[in-house]
């Protein structure tokens, strides 16, 4: 039981505390000044967020993973996951089964259709020893039972976190996520495209500006070449190459881009009969198995492929495209090209076809994404003379080599004008190489130079902190809010708050307004007493203020009221029972009742003269004003009498009067006039707890 | 003050007719559900002809005739002209719906109502939304959030979620709070206190009990039995709703018991209705969505049953029995009619109904108890014209086209004449008005008509020229301090084009529906409708078996008294289950329960009294919060004041506050405690409606604590007990299942 009246003051919490209460926290724990492992901290008012979960490509085992440590995983209460990339959600499976996280997990329908494709696949190419293994397949099925989803645009609130999420390009299901903790919104864009290619959508347009923009600068201030102009690129580079005989190698990442590339080739080869002879082959297991998921999610796509939906042809069902297993089954005879997997041409049927045909002149290779650091992709842009086989022979480099971008992350024009849309307060860049982030950085910091925009480029585990005061609204509805108050008015009743919305209402409404509702106790006690019912008001007089005599209605037995708070009835001539509605004065009244009965049957009664009384009551007073000077003396030290019975307490040089009487202080010193008030209403309430009447 | 709400039921009250209702928030006039029945009778959307012109936006909630069929109508005829709003698959689905209606009806009849370019742009003026969507209004009805939630019953379906200034106003019918095959339950139990609930009494007086698998389990056998015996088995279904349900519930019984019976889904749109079935697996239920992310199973590439878009892809099937799902359950129109009319005549055949017909539907006729011996049906079909109707037709044609073709040649000279005479009419002939002909293209483009005519009728001037010219127009050119002033776009290289032929493939709405029937009804050949009255002697076995995905009346009562709404309207149902649910209501929902007639409007604005404030910081310091599940409360006590932008603003009492009767905060439910209880070693028993706790203390709850809104909500609770130990400890244990303010 908790006692009721002004709270004490010890909870008072000093402004910093107050101002931590507002501090929010981003902190990159992996692709800060990088590309990979992306994973974003961030945390505001005791909520926890964490965006993405990918792994580094480029480093295996523990290295690859986003720096954890930095973080206490069990206090995490909303993980989302925006795309299916392994730099975006490879090290989901790690952290949901091998760390105290416990928090819920949320990704869009298509992306967890295909994640699981992707790291069961993942699992089974990488070739690294079995403790540098971060999790094998067991750990993606169970972690699928933990992933909710969550389709564009829908709201969940989770323990006061609202979250919903945009259409955000780049590849099939992927999101923008915008978060609202307590009115300050964070949009977190992931990999984002705001061009609409042959199957996706472009990036929407949040509806609301957020207050911090944590955003992708991959390509930093370089600009796409428009879309169709690399798509010419691309297919004259192929055609000459076929026309001439050669071949054309297409590393490409098996899902995501690789469909819009084949959307591409399909488109071309129909419209230029003289070159349906040569076969493009699509080397990938994993696609075919993705495809129902491309037939599936046909809503997540663009208007132009729904069409082509609904006028029943399948657009993902190629016409001059044919399925490669396995290097085995292909017959290397004259002109084709091939689109195999992975990207980086580290290993795999890329690598192996690379490797055959690397030294012919009349071949070619198209790197048709984003190329990482450390990779032979990237090694072959610069166009070496030479390159290593995967036999660790040197070979001569004389195939052609394009490099034409179709990876669908925004450019540079693209971030502008979205962010010049958005106008959010605070820009984050994150996931692009240190260079061009920091170029990005500046081109930004010059556009938004006249208005009051901060840009950020944190590295891994550098945290960025900022203050939102968020003030506090509350509504109060019901009776209580019948009228509304003048300045000066007091309001009382019970705040309730639900996430991060108040309401202040009467305990009579509280039932309407919320799930909760108040009781009553209703106590009855039995006591025995044989004593005479009218010695009991006697005694009971003696110690109380308000005693009324009465009879109950229904049984016509003798009561007595105390404090119109407990009522005495005389039950039969053995007993007496005690009625009361529970709350701590009226228990504390009904406790010394109860000891008053109990001790008359031991003691005879004294009697007391009328004038003894009187001066009871006086060196009652005396006694009262003595512990108000006592406590007062504990509380400020220097407590003097001084004229008219005011009090004079000096702290520090600063001194106030209190009159006894009435409780008002004077003071030059607000602070100490403030204390001396509050420290005097509690004394009071201290040496004269039971008000005459009940509230 | 609160929100001020209306509701004003249009179509749909102390009846089964469709649903349409007419709700006002602050004078923005929402529309929910624009129903019509299959009997396409104008005359039951008289109310909504009157209002349809204020109507600011369209919610719509299934994707069945009832809840959006005269969308199209109401749209073309009615001047209905706002955004619509509804989920992805009630967009789908109810276009096949339209066109399944529309396919059905001018098969018999000279259907002229809507035509399918009507269904079209009616649908297109849709925006879509996803479940738990926030949609913002813009514009008149700024400040208003629409969302739609789960409804179940049919894939999509809608339960609307309209807030203003945090008042909620939820209109949910049709609901199944059961997960079934291929849905999810409604989340309705999830909204707790709504300002304000419009429901249906549908289902109030149907208290079937449920048993998925033994329901299931009959159905199949039933058909199994018939089939058995030689018979054929009719289901008449709807268009896309409940025969997903009926459609997956037959593939696993097939599977199963590894039946080889054919199963024929035959609608207009079968085809494509799975189709987009198959693509909708994130509307669909938790199971599905699973099975798929996991192995990715769809459960619609069906193996068991096939589609037909005509009868005489049935008529081709092998004789033998077989099951035929076919449309429209009301038996009226479509496939399941003729169907019937050939079928009900064997007795070996069964005609199984899953959901209750409409009213006075044929359907609901044979439902009857005890069916019909015979029914009366007209027999209608379309039958190309031939011999001398043909040839009267073609030269009615003929005679139409030279008509027209003569008053546009009259019109046109007309206008030529009038374009003539307006260059007459310019000051001087011979001085051409640079100016004015580029600046109306009108003019010019009326130069042009006077072109044509000369080009076909030779070169006759008018009678009132005064002088012949030729049309000239001169180009000129805009000069400024640079030279000639250029408009950019002309030298943009239009090599975009490339990308854009190849980008857009096919209209946008042409070819959705199957092409065979498209060919059949849509062809130019002349046609007529004969008709011709039959009865038909039921021989065949009727049966009805509740697979109508609706919430049965118990649960609805006990969802409503869960969500407990501050005020509650029932729509839809007949005037007994009406009345009878607004009764139930009454007594243990909420004391404010309407129950309107169609156009008579109820005021269902909250009483509720709100004011905003400004919690300050250094009250809020001093507030120390008790977690009570999803909530915190505290008592407080505080001074009004102002901040400076006028906000009225909570700031720590300057004064004591004055003792408040202290609160205590909690629902002591009897059973829970009586377990808290004997787990502190207590010995405790229910005796006479009270917990006997130890040998002399007895707990009483008096009140009623289900009757949420009509109560106090107070809850009594009565301690008794003679003075002892027990006593004091019980209380203190009683004490602490609750919070005290």
């Amino acid at each position: 039981m908790v006692s009721t009246g002004p709270q004490p003051s010890l909870k008072r919490r000093d402004s910093l505390v107050t101002r931590e209460d507002d501090q929010l926290i981003i902190t990159p724990l992996g692709a800060g000044n990088e590309v990979g492992r992306s994973c974003m901290y961030m945390s505001y008012k005791g909520k926890t967020v964490l965006f993405d979960c990918g792994i580094h490509p480029a480093y295996s085992g523990m290295a690859a993973l986003p720096y954890f440590d930095e973080i206490d995983p069990s206090t995490i209460d909303v993980l989302l996951i925006t795309h299916f990339h392994l730099d975006h959600a490879a090290s989901l499976p790690y952290f949901l089964e091998k760390t105290t996280f416990k928090g819920r997990v949320f990704m869009t329908y298509p992306t967890k259709a295909i994640y699981k494709l992707l790291l069961t696949d993942y699992v089974k190419v990488s070739k690294v020893s079995v403790e540098d293994m971060l999790y094998n397949e067991q750990d993606i099925n169970r972690s699928m039972d933990k992933i909710e989803v969550i389709d564009f645009h829908q709201t969940v609130e989770v323990n006061g976190i609202r979250f919903w999420c945009y259409t955000a390009g780049h590849v099939l299901g992927a999101a923008m996520f915008m978060v609202d903790i307590a009115g300050v919104r964070v949009l977190y864009t992931g990999d984002y495209s705001r061009e609409e290619d042959r199957h996706l959508r472009a990036a929407e347009t949040p509806q609301f500006s957020p207050d911090i923009c944590i955003i992708e600068s991959t390509y930093g201030v370089r600009q796409h070449q428009p879309q169709n102009v690399r798509e010419k690129h691309f297919t004259d580079a192929i055609h000459s190459t076929i026309s001439e005989g050669g071949r054309v190698l297409i590393p490409a990442f098996a899902l995501g881009r690789a469909q819009e590339l084949l959307l591409i080739l399909d488109e071309y080869w129909s419209n230029h009969p003289e070159i349906q002879n040569i076969p493009i082959y699509y080397a990938s297991p994993l696609a075919k198995r993705c495809l129902s998921v491309y037939e599936t999610y046909i809503h997540s796509m663009n208007d132009r492929i729904r069409a082509q939906h609904a006028a029943k042809s399948n657009p993902f069902v190629f016409k001059y495209i044919s399925p490669l297993k396995s290097i085995e089954n292909f017959k290397d005879v004259g002109p084709s090209v091939v689109m195999a997997s992975p990207g980086t041409l580290q290993s795999g049927l890329s690598r192996q076809l690379f490797d055959m045909w690397c030294s012919d002149r009349k071949n070619a290779c198209v790197l048709p994404g984003y190329v990482v650091e450390g990779t032979l992709a990237k090694t072959i842009i610069n166009e070496p003379k030479e390159v290593t086989l995967m036999n660790g022979l040197i070979a001569p480099l004389n195939m052609q080599v394009h490099y034409i971008s179709f990876s669908a992350h925004a450019d540079s024009a693209q971030t502008s004008a979205f962010l010049e849309e958005l106008l959010p307060n605070n820009i984050i860049l994150v996931h692009g190489e240190a260079n061009e982030m920091g170029r990005l950085k500046q081109k930004l910091i010059s556009q938004f130079a006249d208005r009051n925009i901060k840009v950020f480029n944190p590295k891994n585990c550098q945290s960025i902190e900022m203050y939102f005061n968020s003030q506090k609204m509350a509504k109060t509805i019901g009776r209580l809010a019948e009228k509304t108050p003048e300045v000066g008015e007091t309001v009382s009743g019970l705040l309730v708050k639900k996430g991060f919305t108040y309401q202040i209402m009467g305990p009579d409404d509280l039932h309407i307004f919320s799930q909760l509702s108040t009781a009553n106790i209703t106590q009855k006690i039995t006591i025995p007493f044989g004593g005479a019912f009218s010695v009991l008001n006697h005694r009971l007089k003696q110690i109380y203020e308000s005693v009324e005599s009465s009879m109950d209605e229904e049984s016509g037995v003798p009561t007595l009221r105390v404090h119109e708070r407990v009522t005495v009835k005389q039950d039969s001539e053995k007993h007496i029972s005690l009625h009361w509605t529970s709350d701590p004065i009226s228990d504390m009244v009904s406790d010394s009742v109860v000891a008053l009965v109990l001790n008359i049957g031991r003691e005879i009664p004294k009697v007391v003269a009328e004038s003894e009384a009187i001066k009871v009551e006086e060196e009652n007073e005396k006694k009262v004003e003595k512990v108000i000077y006592a406590l007062l003396v504990s509380l400020f030290g220097d407590v003097k009498f001084g004229e008219n019975g005011k009090l004079v307490i000096s702290v520090d040089g600063n001194v106030a009067e209190l009159d006894k009487q009435t409780g008002d202080v004077e003071s030059e010193n607000e602070g100490l006039k403030e204390r001396v008030r509050t420290a005097f209403q509690r004394i009071q309430n201290t040496v004269k707890p039971i008000p005459l009447s009940a509230a | 003050m609160g929100t001020s709400v209306q509701v004003s039921p249009l179509c749909g009250v102390y009846n089964e007719n469709p649903l349409s209702y007419l709700v006002s928030i602050d004078s923005f006039n929402f529309l929910i559900d624009c129903g019509w029945n299959d009997h396409f009778d104008p005359t039951l959307l008289q109310p909504l002809s009157k209002v349809a012109s204020t109507i600011d936006a369209v919610l719509v909630s299934h994707p069945d005739t009832l809840h959006l069929g005269a969308l199209p109508y109401a749209m073309k005829q009615l001047g209905l002209n706002a955004p619509v709003y509804a989920t992805e698959p009630v967009y789908r689905l109810g276009l096949l719906t339209m066109y399944e209606q529309f396919l059905s009806r001018k098969q018999i009849s000279e259907f002229d109502l809507f035509t399918l370019d009507d269904i079209d742009s009616a649908f297109q003026a849709m925006t879509r939304l996803t479940y738990s969507q926030n949609h913002h209004l813009t514009g008149k009805g700024e400040g208003i959030v629409i969302a739609p939630h789960v409804a179940g019953h049919l894939l999509g379906g809608t339960m609307w979620k309209i807030t203003k200034d945090g008042e909620d106003v939820i209109y949910a019918v049709d609901l199944n709070h059961r997960k079934e095959r291929h849905l999810n339950g409604t989340v309705l139990a999830s909204f707790v206190r709504p300002a304000v609930l419009i429901t249906d009494a549908y289902n109030a007086l149907n208290n079937q009990p449920y048993r998925r698998v033994e329901k299931e389990n009959e159905f199949g056998e039933t058909i199994k039995k018939t089939l058995g015996a030689g018979g054929n088995v009719l289901l008449p279904v709807d268009t896309v709703g409940r025969v997903l349900e009926l459609i997956l519930t037959l593939e696993q019984y097939w599977t199963d018991k590894s039946l080889n019976y054919p199963i024929f889904f035959l609608t207009y749109v079968a085809s494509s209705t799975i189709d987009y079935v198959k693509s909708f697996l994130e509307w669909m239920s938790d199971s599905i969505a699973k099975s798929f992310e996991q192995n990715r199973e769809n459960p619609f590439l069906l193996k068991h049953v096939r589609f037909c878009i005509s009868k005489s892809e049935l008529d081709n099937a092998p004789d033998g029995p077989k099951v035929v799902l076919a449309s429209m359950a009301s038996l009226e129109v479509g496939f399941s009619h003729d169907i019937f009319v050939e079928w009900a005549t064997d007795a070996k055949n069964l005609v199984l109904f899953t959901e209750r017909g409409q009213f006075a539907s044929l359907a609901r006729i044979l439902q009857a108890d005890p069916p019909p011996k015979a029914v009366k049906v007209t027999m209608s079909k379309r039958v190309p014209l031939v011999g001398d109707e043909l040839i009267a037709y073609e030269e009615e044609q003929n005679r139409i086209k030279k008509e027209e073709a003569l008053k546009a040649t009259l019109i046109k000279e007309e206008e030529s004449k009038a374009s003539q005479s307006a260059d007459i009419n310019a000051s001087d002939p011979m001085v051409i008005d640079v100016s004015k002909t580029l600046a109306s293209p009108d003019v010019a483009g009326q130069h042009s008509a006077g072109y044509r005519d000369i080009l076909i009728d030779g070169f006759v001037p008018p009678s009132t020229s005064v002088a012949p010219m030729f049309p000239f127009y001169e180009n000129t050119f805009d000069w400024d301090d640079f030279g000639e002033v250029i408009n950019p776009d002309d030298y943009v290289i239009k090599d975009e084009d490339m990308d854009q032929t190849g980008m857009h493939v096919g209209g946008n709405l042409d070819g959705k529906f199957d092409e065979g029937s498209a060919n059949m009804i849509l062809d130019t050949k002349p046609s007529k409708v004969v008709s011709n009255e039959l009865t038909v002697h039921v021989k065949c076995s009727l049966i009805y078996m509740d697979f109508e995905g609706r919430s049965d009346g118990r649960s609805i009562k006990s969802i409503l008294s869960q969500v407990a709404p501050l005020k509650l309207v029932l729509v839809h149902g007949s005037a007994e289950a009406t009345e009878h649910l607004k009764q139930h209501c009454l007594k243990h929902v909420c004391p404010h329960v309407y129950a309107p007639h169609i156009e008579e409007t109820i005021d269902v604005t909250s009483d509720l009294c709100a004011y905003k404030v400004q919690l300050s910081e250094k009250l809020m310091s001093n507030v120390l919060f008790k977690k009570l599940g999803d909530y915190e409360i505290a008592w407080v006590d505080a001074e009004v004041g102002k901040t400076d932008s006028g906000m009225l603003s909570l700031l720590p009492c300057s004064n004591a506050a004055p003792l408040h009767k202290s609160v205590l905060v909690g629902d002591l439910k009897m059973a829970d405690f009586k377990q808290f209880l004997a787990s502190k070693g207590v010995q405790v028993e229910f005796a006479g409606g009270a917990l006997r706790c130890g040998e002399y203390v007895t707990i009483r709850k008096v009140g009623d604590a289900s009757q949420k809104g009509g109560g106090s909500g107070l809850q009594q609770i009565l301690i008794e007990g003679p003075l002892c130990e027990d006593y004091y400890n019980i209380r203190d244990y009683l004490y602490s299942q609750f919070f005290l303010l």
